[in-house]
């Protein structure tokens, strides 16, 4: 009997379980891709993506995304962005490969900034864009800048050391300790040359040679003499050598010991500013206090542009290599997914074109605003341009503002590019409390300047900020308590009316320099002078008297022990080095009055004399 | 429950009286790629359609999946670095960068080191898979089928309205 292949009656059901299947993806397929786009976009940035609506339209490659929100991956009570409606036309033969390719978007009732209806959920399990938060918030810790303290320093508190606490008293006995291990290391390495016994040697050959002439040790012991002062001598020559060897290893390492010295005095200038931060002593220079006054509200902007541009760094990597991604997050292990760009093929992500509809706030009227984006992809090798954002226009209403902004990320080479520049002007600056102080800054409406530009890991920023009407407000129950300083800090800030604040960023990712100015830095700093810079050399005199009173008594005895140590081993080293050279000298001497007269019967060998 | 009751008596159907052993091991080295393999993939769905429409016995296929998918998580780690290792081979690379700009094929996830390693690995397996089930099912049929199918256990389970359903795949 031949057994048959095919299943003939398994057909209708497998055709009806395709259908079930089909039907069942044409009802689930708009919730299944929101939840894949949410999944996948949180994933990519690191914070929360909700989308309320998403409905395809097949016959048109179309999707339509309803109440889009971007969780702001700094403040988890805030929205980054908000979209009520959007509108992507994709092509479709890209799709076929799995590749997204946007035609054309339309962005509209965006709103920035805005609060959530519940804090974001943080992001579950591993995620590049997390680590890149994590590592820019590393970042910008580097600039938690030291709070103005403004103690009252009429009644400074007495100032208790321990010497454990002081680096000098540390670095002394490293010190020490390193004198210590060279003098028993150039001992024992003296020891090995062995001096003293060729030294011994060659006088107890002197001694027995005192007086003889050829005559008196005939021809036969006349060239035996020659040839053991010359033997000696040439065990003199390779014990100077190796005594010069000494004396240049442990020259360099007399060096090292004069640098240790060296160390202890920049150690003792750290410890006296050790010493001054346990007295709370202010720094009352004004880049110090523009640093401690806005360091913190200046360097958030930077740490944002960083993350962004890190973040594009990631996902959009130059040149055509195979570029790997952890896989979908499944039961299953994710593995590791690969992509193969091809030249001429189509990007996995393209946005083409994007225009971008904005309403900031109660938008009543009287706005004109044109955004567009265009180029936005994860392969650009494969688009050959850099994507553009280009946002300019007017948003109206009660207090209107005027925008432009202009971002580039050129990711074509093999160093990225990235930069954007934004102004606006009549833009509401939050209030925010001055760091330290019982003070706050209520900038009113102002303008504000970005401009942040990443070139490899190079870094190039410029925040300003200019509000004409800012107020410093302080609270009114404390005011009585203020102590002297932070009165005259008041009384500084109370007579200012306006805000022009500038932070600059500079160097690279790895060593960034941050400097800021303010128009009240240089008034806050000469008016704290005047009035407190005797109390402050005061004090200053007296965190340097307790630091002296500790050091001193560690660092004279190393300071005299390291210079023992050094003129001990310049010393043996000179007294060994004669030694040598007397006893040179002598057998020299025996040589040419053996040798003299007789040179030329003898016929001696060249002697090369040290 | 209902689910689980018809796996039980396709098991036993299967291993008893179903089909020749080279059906059922037909079936249970289908059934291995459902389990050893990422299930919600593309190429499970043509296995699936395999088993429906070849005539293996669907029991088998049921079993395999079942007795391989313990295996395959198991196997993961492996699977990702054979994955890894064909995907990153220089040799490979441009058959992998032809199919991945080829329609459709990328939505195969053959670019996943997992899925590319467990397919490639029942593709090496699968021949012995088919050979030792088929042993295996023999051995079983000889030793204990007569015994099994005379147990009243087996006979209750057989009884079930459920097992009429699983009736329409046995194999012919």
């Amino acid at each position: 009997m031949s057994m048959r292949i095919f299943r003939w009656k398994a057909i209708a059901p497998l055709i009806l379980v395709l259908l079930l299947l089909a039907a069942a993806w044409m009802i689930f397929a708009d919730t299944f891709i929101r939840h894949s786009a949410e999944d996948q976009g949180t994933l990519t940035l690191g914070t929360e993506v909700d989308i309320a609506t998403l409905t395809t339209h097949l016959s048109s490659s179309a999707v339509v995304l309803g109440g889009l929100e971007i969780a702001d991956p700094f403040d988890s009570t805030k929205n980054l962005v908000e979209a009520g409606r959007i509108e992507l036309q994709l092509e479709a033969v890209p799709l076929l490969e799995k590749k997204i390719v946007i035609d054309r978007m339309v962005l509209g009732g965006m709103r920035f900034g805005t609060r959530r209806r519940r804090v974001a959920h943080p992001v579950k399990g591993p995620s590049a864009a997390r680590t890149i938060l994590q590592e820019t918030r590393d970042w910008a810790k580097q600039f938690d800048v030291p709070l103005l303290h403004l103690t009252p320093i009429e009644t400074l508190k007495s100032l208790v050391l321990n010497p454990g606490q002081l680096q000098t008293v540390k670095a002394a006995e490293a010190l020490t300790a390193t004198a210590d291990s060279a003098r028993q290391a150039f001992e024992t390495d003296l020891k090995d040359v062995h001096v003293e016994p060729i030294a011994d040697s060659a006088a107890a050959l002197g001694s027995r040679l005192k007086g003889a002439t050829p005559q008196s040790l005939g021809l036969q012991g006349a060239r035996e003499a020659i040839a053991a002062i010359q033997r000696t001598l040439d065990q003199i020559k390779q014990t100077r050598d190796q005594v010069n060897g000494l004396e240049r290893s442990f020259g360099a390492g007399v060096g090292v010991l004069g640098q240790g010295l060296t160390a202890l005095d920049d150690a003792r200038l750290k410890d006296y500013a050790f010493a001054r931060g346990l007295l709370k002593l202010p720094s009352f220079d004004a880049p110090d206090i523009g640093t401690a006054l806005f360091g913190k509200a200046s360097i958030d902007p930077f740490q944002q542009a960083l993350y962004y541009a890190q973040l594009a760094e990631k996902y959009i990597p130059p040149g055509l290599q195979p570029w790997r991604q952890s896989g979908p997050r499944r039961l299953r292990m994710a593995g590791t997914t690969v992509r193969f760009p091809k030249e001429r093929e189509y990007p996995t992500f393209l946005l083409r074109q994007g225009s971008l509809d904005f309403s900031i706030g109660h938008d009543s009227g009287g706005s004109s605003f044109a955004a567009t984006v265009s180029g936005l992809t994860n392969q650009p090798a494969l688009y050959g341009r850099p994507a553009r954002l280009q946002a300019k226009g007017r948003i109206g209403g009660a207090s209107p503002m005027s925008v432009q902004v202009a971002g580039v990320l050129d990711h074509l080479g093999k160093i990225s590019r990235d930069s954007v520049q934004a102004s606006v002007t009549g833009v509401p600056i939050p209030s925010f409390d001055l760091p330290g102080l019982p003070f706050g800054l209520t900038p009113g409406h102002g303008d504000v300047g970005f401009n942040f530009a990443m070139n490899g890991d190079r870094l190039n920023g410029r925040w300003s900020v200019h509000a004409a009407q800012a107020t410093f407000t302080a609270d009114s129950a404390r005011i009585p308590q203020l102590s002297l300083i932070e009165n005259t800090v008041w009384r500084v800030l109370s007579g200012i009316h306006s805000l022009d604040l500038s932070a600059g960023l500079s160097g690279t990712i790895r060593e960034p320099r941050l400097s800021i100015q303010s128009n009240i830095d240089e008034e806050i700093a000469a008016r704290l002078k005047a009035i407190a810079g005797e109390e402050l050399a005061k004090g200053e005199a007296r965190a340097r008297a307790a630091v002296d009173k500790l050091v001193d008594e560690k660092v004279a005895p190393v300071k005299a022990r390291v210079a023992q140590v050094q003129a001990d081993i310049t010393q043996r080293i000179a007294a060994e080095k004669a030694r040598l050279d007397d006893a040179q000298r002598q057998l020299e001497a025996q040589l040419k009055t053996l040798a003299g007269p007789a040179g030329g019967l003898l016929n001696l060998p060249k002697i090369r004399l040290p | 429950m209902l689910a689980l009751l018809k796996l039980i008596q396709s098991i036993f159907s299967t291993l008893n009286s179903e089909g020749t052993p080279g059906q059922v091991a037909a079936g249970i080295a289908l059934g291995a790629c459902l389990g050893l393999t990422p299930l919600v993939n593309v190429h499970n769905l043509v296995v699936f359609a395999l088993i429906f429409v070849l005539n293996v016995s669907f029991g088998g296929g049921m079993l395999g999946w079942a007795v391989f998918t313990p295996i395959g998580f198991l196997l993961d780690p492996l699977f990702d670095r054979l994955g890894m290792a064909l995907l990153d081979s220089a040799a490979l690379r441009s058959l992998w960068t032809a199919w991945y700009n080829t329609p459709v094929l990328p939505y195969t996830n053959f670019n996943n080191s997992v899925v590319l390693g467990s397919v490639v690995a029942w593709l090496l397996l699968v021949i012995p898979i088919f050979f030792g089930a088929r042993s295996a099912v023999t051995v079983y049929r000889e030793r204990w089928g007569a015994r099994v199918m005379e147990s009243k256990w087996y006979k209750s389970v057989t009884a079930s309205k459920a097992y009429n359903v699983y009736r329409w795949f046995r194999p012919e």
